[in-house]
């Protein structure tokens, strides 16, 4: 092995950066797309028909076991499609190991504990309260899985949630689930045609 | 300044090293997924890893995932810094193009 100048043209140095740039973007979409898509047509969907219920169900109570309904599925489908994951893909043990499994466990806990103590009785304060703070999540595991998307899309979706909130506050569901759902629909179908 | 690698050099492992190295650390591959990505066979791939793996430059770990046989390899520390080290290296050869519109001094 040797090293010292490069024994080669700046042609033939511009064609190997070419080359590294892109198998690094095509590891880094393979890491970071791996099963997303799912978690997001999942969670999209979710949010879709349970802000759109908001808009469109008179009756509190029956909004709120809609929304029961859908998140107990929501956490279902997240179960299974972890578990299809780990049993089909295999592709890539990830180095912050249990890290960011623990990250969703505290951030399920501490945010029902600053509702609990908040007790907003706002529905429109709550729900907002509650995108913001699944946005967040978002957030942080684009960080970890150094995916540029996904913080791009956390970060996009909380402008939508701000500005629904202050600007629209009356449409705010319907906003929500058009631009919040809508968003993580779009996001989760575009990996899968792009990376198919 | 970088430093020009001449075993990283060779696109194959040029392409291992890129893949490994944009992953987070500590992070693995399976061998079948970098076979795939890379489009070559098993054989071709293994005698690159073998040559990374002497140079130090990788950490190849055989394990199983229930009944069936795993190969993960992962990016070492000195890996990691050797291949920024080329890639540095390289960009300094397209500076100099750049910047005297002549080629750098030869070795």
């Amino acid at each position: 092995m040797s090293k010292s100048h490069p024994p080669l043209t700046p042609d033939e140095a511009r064609q190997a950066l070419e080359l590294i740039e892109a198998t690094a973007r095509q590891m880094r979409r393979f890491a970071a797309y791996g099963g997303m898509a799912y978690f997001l047509l999942l969670w999209g969907t979710v949010w879709l028909l349970g802000f759109g219920a908001n808009h469109f169900v008179q009756d509190p109570a029956m909004r709120g076991r809609i929304w029961t309904v859908l998140d107990l599925l929501g956490l279902a489908g997240t179960g299974y499609v972890v578990w299809w994951l780990h049993k089909t893909r295999q592709g890539i043990r990830w180095g912050f190991g249990s890290t960011l499994g623990w990250f969703w466990i505290t951030w399920m806990g501490y945010g029902l504990l600053f509702i609990y103590f908040a007790q907003p009785q706002d529905g429109t304060l709550l729900s907002m309260l509650l995108s913001l703070w699944a946005m967040y999540g978002y957030v942080v595991s684009g960080l970890l899985f150094r995916s540029r998307l996904l913080v791009g899309l956390g970060l996009t979706v909380t402008a939508f949630i701000v500005v629904g909130y202050l600007a629209l506050p009356a449409y705010f569901n319907l906003w929500m689930a058009l631009f919040g759902g809508g968003s993580l629909i779009v996001a989760g179908g575009y990996i899968l045609s792009s990376w198919r | 300044m970088g430093e020009f690698n001449e075993l990283i050099h060779q696109p194959v492992r040029l392409r291992i090293m890129a893949a490994l190295h944009a992953l987070p650390p500590g992070s693995q591959l399976d061998f079948g997924r970098l076979r795939d990505m890379l489009g070559i066979t098993d054989g071709n791939l293994a005698s690159h890893l073998r040559k990374l793996e002497e140079a130090g430059y990788i950490l190849v770990e055989k394990t199983f995932v229930g009944r069936r046989p795993r190969t993960y390899i992962a990016i070492t520390d000195v890996g990691r810094k050797a291949f920024e080290a080329h890639v540095e290296a390289l960009r300094d050869l397209l500076a100099w193009e750049g910047e005297a519109g002549e080629q750098p001094p030869s070795p």
